[in-house]
């Protein structure tokens, strides 16, 4: 049953691999990043990205890492794929060891990142095929596998236009086929659908559910929807400020919350603390209210019954004359999970173009 | 479907004996090739780049020639036209032109992400840094090629003379002496790229060196006629040996003293530079 720890979980059982099952496909324990700090002239502050993180992922697993911006999914997947050096901790992948095995690694696993690296200036067909020429697979073999995944991709009638035409959508699916050109037993997506329009990101999803299910490859996605965590992965991770906050099967976390969720959404004026304490305390005596907290908008409640519960609490509040901009009930979902496990609603910063992606990230 | 991915238990004998790097032999080389192919195919896609490429040389020779030729004229001895002179001159600034642009195309990949796909995949990152260095290589050769032939048409059509005393064997160790020092050069180039990831920084830093290379040096003009303290720099500066050697080419004849040394100061320059371009490759990430 699901273990319902406070605040962190470093090692809940969710976390590590469940019983009976071979050697994880991955495997990472106490891993920290520490960016910046140091001396010199161009010296930053220090950023733990990543902060003591430990969690495993079994063979044929879908895994996932749900947090907002700036979480340290990135940074985290980046580690493991050996694209970045970590400050400490311990990473096996497939069984092999991240530091003197970094290249029976690479040869074992498929990545594509948050920006879609893709070259513009080539074809989607050249962009496959020199993927397979850098994974040594020989020549007559690329050339049907390319066919095959620009099939797939739904990529052949744009296959010889060079990739700068494309759309985002079409990039994000060309640089999915180029990290899958060489059949890796273990995928790296790093927010594959962020800045995709739902129909897209609807094909998106459609796709990974059958190269997990027909290929059975192991894949390890970071999102920050909760909805793409709740539709495809079997087990996720949700991680804020460099550390994992909780993690199991969707259901799992979704029990966890329980109860419907009754929002309670104050007016941001200068009284608005003091609102809020008045308003806490009142709608944790309301009849009906399991349990009540603050979160950074007002007053979050849990009750079996959230409608009624909420008709109870406003006859409250409006007799103690507390003003309320809006209110909402939401039965359990992974918003809710994020919300009770770090205080704070998961916002989404939308859309952001491709080809800025690597400024935020660029200096190190 | 079989696929030639090694299965974990090939995969973990291979790499008891063969770590830590990725491919060795003919593998590392077919990684080179396919990068260099990528980085050519690249440019073809760019009319436009390509069409620079190739009337950048064009245009400093017209300028310098138009612009110096009859200043310059009086310090050249007879019988030789100032463009002779200057002709290696222009072929190795062509070079050092395009040797300053070769850390651009590296932000770029860095920033749009294709960097982390050739790092990902199972090849050195060595691979990646020769693989762009020999596409330099070619198109730097190319441009000496096209500043020699536009010298010998013009030579034809307006009666310059340009002597040519090694023919086309000569041009030909002309166009590799450039290519070599370009390559040499783009180590600068490269590092300071990888370091900043900023394409301005790189722009100055290779832009605020040329000239002086270039002036301080019988890039433009025999050394004879330069002041003394430039002379004396020049024997430090590699510009001066690869023109001096290319000119005699032309000019005179082979003489395979200068022609060593022009080779030697070029190897110099880029084991120094584009050594520190290889530690600032390596660093990616770390
Ligand atoms: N190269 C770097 N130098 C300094 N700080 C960095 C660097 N890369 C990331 N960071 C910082 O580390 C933290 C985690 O960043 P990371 O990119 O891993 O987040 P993320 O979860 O991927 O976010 P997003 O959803 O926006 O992609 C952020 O605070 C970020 O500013
Ligand atoms: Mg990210």
């Amino acid at each position: 049953m699901p273990a319902a720890p406070s605040t962190t979980v470093p090692t809940s059982p969710a976390l590590t691999s469940a019983e009976g099952m071979g050697i994880p496909s991955l495997e990472v324990r106490d891993l920290v990043k520490v960016f910046g700090g140091g001396g010199g002239p161009g010296r930053q502050p220090e950023v733990r990205a990543v902060d003591g993180i430990t969690f495993s992922v079994d063979e044929g697993e879908f895994f996932g890492f749900l947090g907002p911006n700036g979480a340290g999914k990135t940074t985290a997947i980046k580690i493991v794929t050996t694209l970045l050096a970590r400050t400490s901790g311990h990473v096996r992948v497939l069984g092999h060891d991240l530091d003197t095995e970094g290249s029976a690694i690479r040869r074992l696993i498929g990545y594509t990142g948050q920006s879609a690296g893709v070259d513009g200036e080539l074809t989607g067909r050249e962009n496959l095929a020199l993927m397979g020429h850098l994974y040594h697979l020989p020549t007559p073999l690329i050339r049907q596998r390319v066919d095959e995944l620009l099939e797939v991709l739904q990529l052949t009638d744009a296959a010889d236009r060079v990739a700068y035409t494309y759309s985002g959508g079409m990039r994000r699916r060309l640089d999915l086929g180029s990290g899958l050109v060489h059949h890796p037993r273990l995928l790296f997506l790093d927010e594959p659908t962020t800045g995709l329009d739902p129909q897209t990101r609807n094909a998106v999803w459609e796709y990974l559910r059958r190269l997990h299910r027909d290929e059975g490859i192991t894949i390890f996605l970071t999102t920050q929807y909760m909805e793409e965590a709740d539709q495809l992965c079997e087990r996720l991770a949700i991680i804020d400020h460099g550390k994992l906050v909780a993690a199991g099967t969707p259901a799992q976390l979704k029990a966890e919350v329980g109860a419907d969720a009754v929002t309670i959404r104050l007016p941001h004026d200068a009284s608005f603390e003091a609102t809020q304490t008045r308003a806490l305390t009142l709608v944790q005596r309301a009849p009906g209210v399991v349990e009540a907290s603050r979160f950074d908008e007002g007053v979050v409640a849990r009750a079996q019954n959230g409608g009624s519960v909420l008709i109870e609490i406003l006859r409250i509040l409006e007799t103690e004359r507390i003003p309320v901009n809006e209110v909402a009930v939401a039965h359990p979902t992974l918003d809710q999970v994020f919300l009770k496990h770090t205080g704070h609603a998961m916002r989404v910063e939308e859309v952001r173009p491709a080809s800025r992606m690597g400024w935020a990230n660029r200096r190190r | 479907m079989s696929i030639a991915v090694p299965s974990a238990s090939q995969t973990a004998r291979a790499t008891a004996t063969a770590l830590p790097s990725a491919s060795h032999g003919p593998l590392f080389l077919s990684d080179v090739v396919w990068v260099c192919y990528r980085s050519l195919k690249k440019l073809s896609r760019n009319p436009f780049l390509l069409m620079f490429t190739l009337i950048m040389p064009l245009i400093w020779l017209a300028l310098f020639s138009q612009a110096f030729g009859t200043v310059f004229s009086k310090a050249i001895p007879e019988p030789y036209n100032y463009v002779a002179v200057l002709l290696p001159g222009i072929a190795v600034m062509t070079a050092i032109q395009s040797a300053s642009q070769s850390g651009f195309a590296m932000v770029a990949d860095i920033d749009s992400g294709f960097m982390d796909k050739f790092f990902v995949a199972p090849i050195r990152r060595t691979a990646v840094l020769v693989g762009k260095l020999l596409a330099d290589a070619i198109r730097m050769a190319a441009q000496a090629g096209v500043v020699l032939v536009i010298a010998y048409v013009l030579s034809l059509a307006l009666g310059w003379k340009i002597p040519f005393a090694t023919g086309l064997p000569g041009d030909l160790l002309i166009m590799l002496m450039a290519a070599a020092f370009g390559v040499a050069f783009a180590g600068l180039s490269n590092t300071v790229a990888l370091r900043t990831k900023n394409t301005e920084s790189t722009m100055m830093v290779s832009f605020t060196l040329t000239f002086p290379l270039l002036f301080l040096s019988s890039a433009m003009l025999p050394l004879a006629a330069l002041p003394a303290w430039i002379q004396t720099f020049s024997k430090i500066n590699p510009v001066a040996y690869v023109a001096t050697a290319a000119r005699s080419l032309i000019v005179s004849g082979y003489n395979w003293t200068q022609i060593g040394q022009a080779f030697l100061a070029v190897a110099i320059l880029g084991v120094l530079l584009n050594g520190l371009a290889v530690l600032a490759f390596r660093a990616q990430g770390r």
